[in-house]
C-alpha cells in the first residue's frame, strides 16, 4: 500500500459516494434537503478538485497524488489512483460541471431524490475513470458512468426520451463490448500478472501486431463514447432527450471519457498501434468535423444544433490526438476541457430557456435577447466560444490542433478549418434567429434569469473567459504530460 | 464411524426429507408450521455444509469424493435451498394440502444435487441426476389450476427422459471405449483414447445429460414452458440451485475429458448458440418468467465459456459465476414472488409503477438485471470478467468478442425490465406492496453481497480458486 500525503483523489470519490448515500437516506418528501445535500457534497468535490489542480507540482510533472493498494492480488488488480497532466484538467472539468449541474437543476420537482442519486452515481464513475490507472477499475468506472444514463434520460428527459436513452445505452455498451476484450487481451499478452497501466506501458511489453489489434478495438470502443464519426448518432439524440444537468455532464464530461480513454488506455499502452492507425483517426476526425458542422447547419432544435456541433468539436479533439505531436496533444486536451465547459454552458442556458418557453425550436423562439437578455447572453457567449473567438477558451485548443494538423496532414487541416467556418455560420445563424429579430408575443411576459439561478452559468462563463485569457494555466499542466509522452514514443 | 461424519450435510437433508414425508401423511398440519420447519432444516443444512467445508475423503468404495470442490458446491446448493425456502412463506401456486410434499421434493432434489457434486462413479452420477430430475418433474406439475402445468411437466419429462437415455448410451460407449467407471480411472484412460471416435461420441453423449440440466442449446426447449408454468418458487429453484448442481458435474466431467480439442470445439459451438438463441428469443418475451427462462439459456452459454477453457482459472471463474447466478437470479424471483403474491403469472408490463410501490424491490430488481447483463459494479460483471479472462488466456479472443456482442443484445431486454419498473406508470393506481421487514433485510443483504463481491471479489475468488485446484488435483 502506498499513499503520498492526504489522499485527495480517494477523498473526491468518497465525497461523491457519501453524498449518494446521504441522499438515499433523506426522506422522499424533503426535496430541498436533497438539493442542499447535493449542493454541499458536489461543492466539496469541486473544492477538492480545485485543490488537486492547484497543488499539482508542474515543475516535477509525471504522476502525482499516487494512491496504490493491492485489490485482487491473484489477478494483479490494484486500486491505483493518480493524476498527471492529461487527467488533471479532466478532474477539474468534472468538478466544475458536476457542481454547476446540481445548481442548474435547482428547480426540479419530479422524483428529485432518485434524480440526484443517479446523478451522483454517474459522476462517481466519471471521476473514477479520470483518476484510475488500473485497467480493471477503468472498465468498472466506465460502465458505472454509463448505466445511470438510461434512467436519467428515460425518466427526466424530453423529446423521444425512451428512444434516446435506449439508443445511447446500447451504443455505449457496444463500445464497452470492444473495450473489455481488448483490456483482457493486453493483460494476457503481458503475462497475465497485472492490470496496472504504469507497469503495462513499459516499452517492449507488447508486440507490434498485438498493439495494432488492441488499439483498433480500444479506439472504436472508446471512440463511440467520444462520438467519433460514424459512431456518433447516439450522441445528438441523447443530448436532445436528456434533462439539462445530464446533457451538461453528458456532453461536457462523458464524451471526454471517450477521448480520454483513447489517450490513457489506447495510446499509452499501444503507441505503435496508435502510430499505425493515426491516418485513419485523422481521416474520420476530419469527416466528423465537416459532417457535424453540415448537419448542424440544417437543425431547427437548439439542442440538436449543440449536439451536432459537439460531434464537430470532438472531431477536433480526435484530429489533435492523431497528429502524434506535442502541440496536437496539448490542443486536444485543452479542447476537451474547453468544449466541456462550453457545452455545459450551452445546455445550462438552453435548460433555462426551455423551462420557461417549453420549446427548443429555433423558429418559435425569436428575439429572446429582448425578453431575457441575461439568459440569452449566456447562450451567445457559449456560441462565440464554439465559433472559436479569441480570448475565449476554445480558441486556444482549436488553434493548437490546427497548427499541428497543418504540419502533419495539410489536406485534412484545410478541411477542418473549413468545418470551423461552417460552424461559425450555423452558430451565428442560430443566434440571429433565436435571439434577435422580432420577439415572439407568447414569451414577452417571461422573466429573465435571476441572480441566484444564474450562479451556475456565471461560474461556467467565468471559467471560459479565465482560460481564454490565461490559457497557460492549463497548457503548463498538460505540457508536463505531453512532452514526456511524445519523447517516450518508440 | 468417522467416514459417516463426512456425509452429515447430506444426511441432514435426507432426515429433513423423511420429516416432510411424515408431515405429508398428517393432513391437518398448518402450512406455516411446515414452512418454519423447512426454513430451520435449510438453515441447519447451510451450517453443516459450512462446518464440513474443509472435509476430505472418499466414501462408498471410492465412488463418492468429498473435497473442497464438492463442499463449496454443497454450500452453494444449501444456500440456494435456504433462499428459495425464504420466499416460500406463501406458496400460493401450490395447493395448501400439498405443501409438505412440496418441501419433500425440494429437499430430495437438493440432496440429489449434493450427491451429484460428489459422485465420481459413472453410475452414481447417473442415479443422482435422475433423482434430481424426477423430483423436479413432480414439483413442476404441482402448480395449482394452471392449464399448462401438466403439459409443461410432461414436456420437461419427455425431454429429460430422452436426454438421460442419450446419456446412458454415452456412458455405455465410454465404458466400452476405456473400460473405466470411476472418474479417476477415466481421467487416466481418456487422454490416450480421446482420438477414438467411439470415446469422443461417448463423452459428448454423456455430457448431453448435463446440458439438459443446464438448459444448454439444443437441450433448452423444456425451459420456457417449464419456467412459465411451474409455481414461482419452483421456477426460482430450477433457475438457481438446480443449475448449480449441473455446473458442478459438468465441470467434473470436463476436467477428466483430457482436453480433447474436438470437445472444446463442440463446447464453443454450444456456448455461442446458447447465448445467441437465448438472448435473441428473450427479446420477444412478454411473460416475465419466460424471459428469465431464455436469459437462463444465455447464461448457461457464459458458464460454458468458463468450463471449456479447461484450466483451473476457468473452473474458478465458473464457480464464482455460480454464486453470482444464484444471488442475482434469486433476487429477480424474490421480486417476482412479492409482486405476484397471488401466484399468477405476470408480464413484464405488470411491473409498472414498482418504483413507487416498493422502491427497495425496484432497486433490487434493477441491480440484479444489470448484474445478469454483466454491468459493473456487480457480481455478475466480475464473474463474466473472470470467465473472459480465462477464455482469452486460452486464446479464445473471438469467442469473447461474440460473448460481449451477446451482452449488448441482452442489455436490451434487461433494460425493458428496468423500464417497466421505473418508467411505466400503471393504468390504475396500485397499492404499495407489503414487504415484511425480514424480506427487506434479505433483499438489502443480497444487494449488498452483489455489489461488494462485485467490487471486492478477492475472498470468494480465493475460495473458488482453491476449489478449482481441488478439482484438477
Amino acid at each position: 500500500m502506498e499513499f503520498t500525503g492526504f489522499p485527495y483523489l480517494t477523498a473526491i470519490l468518497l465525497s461523491c459516494v457519501t453524498g449518494l448515500l446521504v441522499i438515499l437516506f433523506v426522506p422522499d418528501e424533503n426535496r430541498s434537503a436533497v438539493k442542499w445535500v447535493s449542493a454541499v457534497f458536489s461543492g466539496l468535490t469541486l473544492a477538492l478538485s480545485i485543490a488537486v489542480f492547484l497543488l499539482y507540482d508542474t515543475a516535477r510533472g509525471g504522476l502525482q497524488f499516487v494512491e496504490r493498494a493491492a485489490w485482487v492480488p491473484s489477478l494483479g488488480i490494484h486500486y491505483l489512483n493518480a493524476v498527471d497532466g492529461f487527467s488533471l484538467p479532466m478532474v477539474l472539468l468534472t468538478g466544475i460541471v458536476f457542481f454547476t449541474g446540481v445548481l442548474t437543476m435547482w428547480e426540479l420537482d419530479h422524483r428529485v431524490k432518485e434524480f440526484y442519486a443517479f446523478y451522483f452515481l454517474l459522476v462517481t464513475g466519471v471521476f473514477g475513470l479520470f483518476m484510475s490507472l488500473d485497467l480493471f477499475f477503468i472498465f468498472i468506472w466506465y460502465d458505472v458512468s454509463l448505466f445511470p444514463m438510461y434512467p436519467l434520460i428515460a425518466i427526466w428527459g424530453s423529446t423521444r426520451k425512451e428512444y434516446g436513452a435506449m439508443k445511447l445505452t446500447l451504443y455505449l455498451l457496444a463500445g464497452s463490448a470492444l473495450i473489455l476484450p481488448a483490456i483482457i487481451f493486453l493483460h494476457v499478452q503481458a503475462g497475465g500478472t497485472t492490470y496496472d497501466i504504469t507497469a503495462l506501458m513499459q516499452p517492449g511489453t507488447f508486440s507490434a501486431a498485438d498493439q495494432k489489434l488492441a488499439f483498433l478495438l480500444l479506439y472504436i470502443g472508446f471512440g463511440i463514447l467520444a462520438a467519433v464519426w460514424p459512431f456518433h448518432t447516439w450522441s445528438p439524440v441523447g443530448h436532445v432527450a436528456a434533462p439539462t444537468a445530464v446533457s451538461m455532464v453528458h456532453a461536457g464530461v462523458l464524451m471526454k471519457i471517450g477521448a480520454f480513454g483513447v489517450l490513457r488506455v489506447g495510446m499509452s499502452l499501444c503507441p505503435e498501434g496508435w502510430q499505425f492507425w493515426a491516418p485513419l483517426m485523422a481521416t474520420v476526425a476530419v469527416i466528423g468535423i465537416v459532417y457535424g458542422a453540415l448537419v448542424a447547419l440544417s437543425q431547427t432544435d437548439l439542442k440538436f444544433v449543440v449536439g451536432y456541433s459537439s460531434v464537430s468539436h470532438m472531431g477536433i479533439v480526435g484530429l489533435g490526438l492523431s497528429t502524434l505531436t506535442v502541440d496536437g496533444l496539448n490542443g486536444a486536451v485543452f479542447q476537451m476541457f474547453a468544449h466541456g465547459i462550453m457545452t455545459a454552458l450551452f445546455f445550462s442556458a438552453i435548460g433555462y430557456i426551455y423551462e420557461r418557453t417549453h420549446t427548443k425550436m429555433i423558429p418559435e423562439l425569436g428575439g429572446l435577447s429582448r425578453i431575457m437578455p441575461v439568459a440569452s447572453g449566456y447562450f451567445i457567449l457559449a456560441a462565440l466560444t464554439a465559433v472559436g473567438v479569441p480570448c475565449l477558451a476554445s480558441f486556444w485548443g482549436e488553434l493548437m490542433v490546427f497548427i499541428a494538423a497543418f504540419r502533419v496532414y495539410p489536406i485534412g487541416g484545410v478541411f477542418a478549418v473549413g468545418g470551423l467556418v461552417l460552424s461559425a455560420l450555423f452558430m451565428l445563424r442560430v443566434v440571429q434567429r433565436a435571439f434577435y429579430g422580432p420577439p415572439n408575443d407568447k414569451f414577452v411576459h417571461l422573466t429573465d434569469v435571476s441572480f441566484r439561478l444564474g450562479i451556475p452559468r456565471m461560474i461556467l462563463a467565468a471559467v471560459i473567459v479565465l482560460f481564454g485569457l490565461l490559457p497557460s494555466i492549463l497548457f503548463d499542466v498538460i505540457d508536463t504530460a505531453s512532452v514526456a509522452f511524445i519523447k517516450g514514443l518508440p | 464411524m468417522t467416514a459417516w461424519a463426512l456425509f452429515v450435510p447430506e444426511l441432514s437433508l435426507f432426515g429433513a426429507a423423511l420429516l416432510f414425508l411424515a408431515l405429508a401423511l398428517v393432513r391437518t398440519i398448518r402450512p406455516r408450521v411446515v414452512f418454519l420447519a423447512a426454513l430451520a432444516a435449510a438453515a441447519l443444512a447451510i451450517v453443516l455444509g459450512l462446518a464440513s467445508l474443509s472435509a476430505e475423503g472418499m466414501l462408498f468404495g471410492q465412488s463418492y469424493r468429498i473435497d473442497l470442490f464438492s463442499q463449496v458446491f454443497k454450500v452453494l446448493l444449501t444456500l440456494g435451498l435456504f433462499l428459495v425456502t425464504c420466499i416460500c412463506g406463501d406458496v400460493s401456486g401450490v395447493d395448501r394440502r400439498r405443501h409438505a410434499e412440496f418441501y419433500l421434493l425440494l429437499f430430495t432434489c437438493t440432496l440429489a444435487m449434493m450427491l451429484l457434486s460428489s459422485a465420481v462413479h459413472l453410475l452414481s452420477i447417473y442415479v443422482a441426476l435422475e433423482l434430481s430430475s424426477y423430483s423436479l418433474y413432480v414439483l413442476v406439475s404441482l402448480r395449482r389450476t394452471h392449464e399448462l402445468a401438466v403439459a409443461a411437466a410432461l414436456k420437461f419429462f419427455i425431454v429429460g427422459i430422452v436426454s438421460s437415455a442419450v446419456m446412458l448410451f454415452g456412458l455405455a460407449l465410454l465404458y466400452g471405449g476405456t473400460g473405466a467407471v470411476y472418474l479417476d480411472e477415466l481421467a487416466r484412460a481418456l487422454p490416450p483414447a480421446v482420438d477414438q471416435p467411439l470415446v469422443q461420441v461417448g463423452l459428448l453423449l454423456t455430457l448431453c445429460g448435463f446440458f439438459f440440466k443446464l438448459a444448454v442449446f439444443p437441450f433448452h426447449i423444456w425451459a420456457p414452458d417449464t419456467y412459465q408454468s411451474a409455481a414461482h418458487q419452483v421456477t426460482a429453484y430450477i433457475a438457481t440451485a438446480s443449475k448449480i448442481g449441473a455446473i458442478a458435474i459438468l465441470m467434473r466431467m470436463a476436467n477428466v475429458s483430457g482436453g480433447s480439442p474436438y470437445l472444446v470445439q463442440v463446447l464453443v459451438g454450444l456456448a455461442v448458440l446458447s447465448m445467441t438463441v437465448g438472448n435473441l428469443a428473450a427479446i420477444a418475451q412478454k411473460d416475465l418468467k419466460r424471459l428469465f427462462a431464455y436469459s437462463s439459456i444465455a447464461q448457461a452459454g457464459y458458464v460454458l465459456i468458463g468450463i471449456l477453457s479447461l484450466t483451473p482459472e476457468g473452473y474458478a471463474a465458473s464457480i464464482f459465476y455460480s454464486l453470482a447466478l444464484l444471488v442475482m437470479k434469486f433476487l429477480c424471483f424474490l421480486v417476482l414472488v412479492v409482486v405476484a403474491a397471488d401466484g399468477a403469472d405476470i408480464d413484464v408490463a405488470h411491473l409498472a409503477g414498482l418504483h413507487r410501490r416498493s422502491p427497495l424491490l425496484a432497486m433490487a430488481l434493477m441491480m440484479s438485471v444489470f448484474s445478469l447483463a454483466g454491468i459493473p459494479p456487480t457480481i455478475g460483471f466480475t464473474g463474466k470478467f473472470l470467465i473472459f479472462n480465462a477464455a482469452i488466456e486460452r486464446g479464445l479472443l473471438p469467442l469473447v468478442l461474440i460473448a460481449m456482442a451477446n451482452v449488448v443484445v441482452s442489455l436490451y431486454y434487461y433494460l425493458m425490465v428496468v423500464r417497466a419498473a421505473y418508467l411505466i406508470e400503471p393504468a390504475a393506481e396500485l397499492p404499495k406492496l407489503q414487504v415484511s421487514p425480514v424480506m427487506k433485510l434479505l433483499t438489502g443483504a443480497l444487494v449488498a453481497v452483489m455489489v461488494l463481491c462485485g467490487i471486492y471479489p478477492t475472498l470468494i475468488l480465493d475460495l473458488s480458486s482453491a476449489a478449482a485446484a481441488a478439482l484438477v488435483k
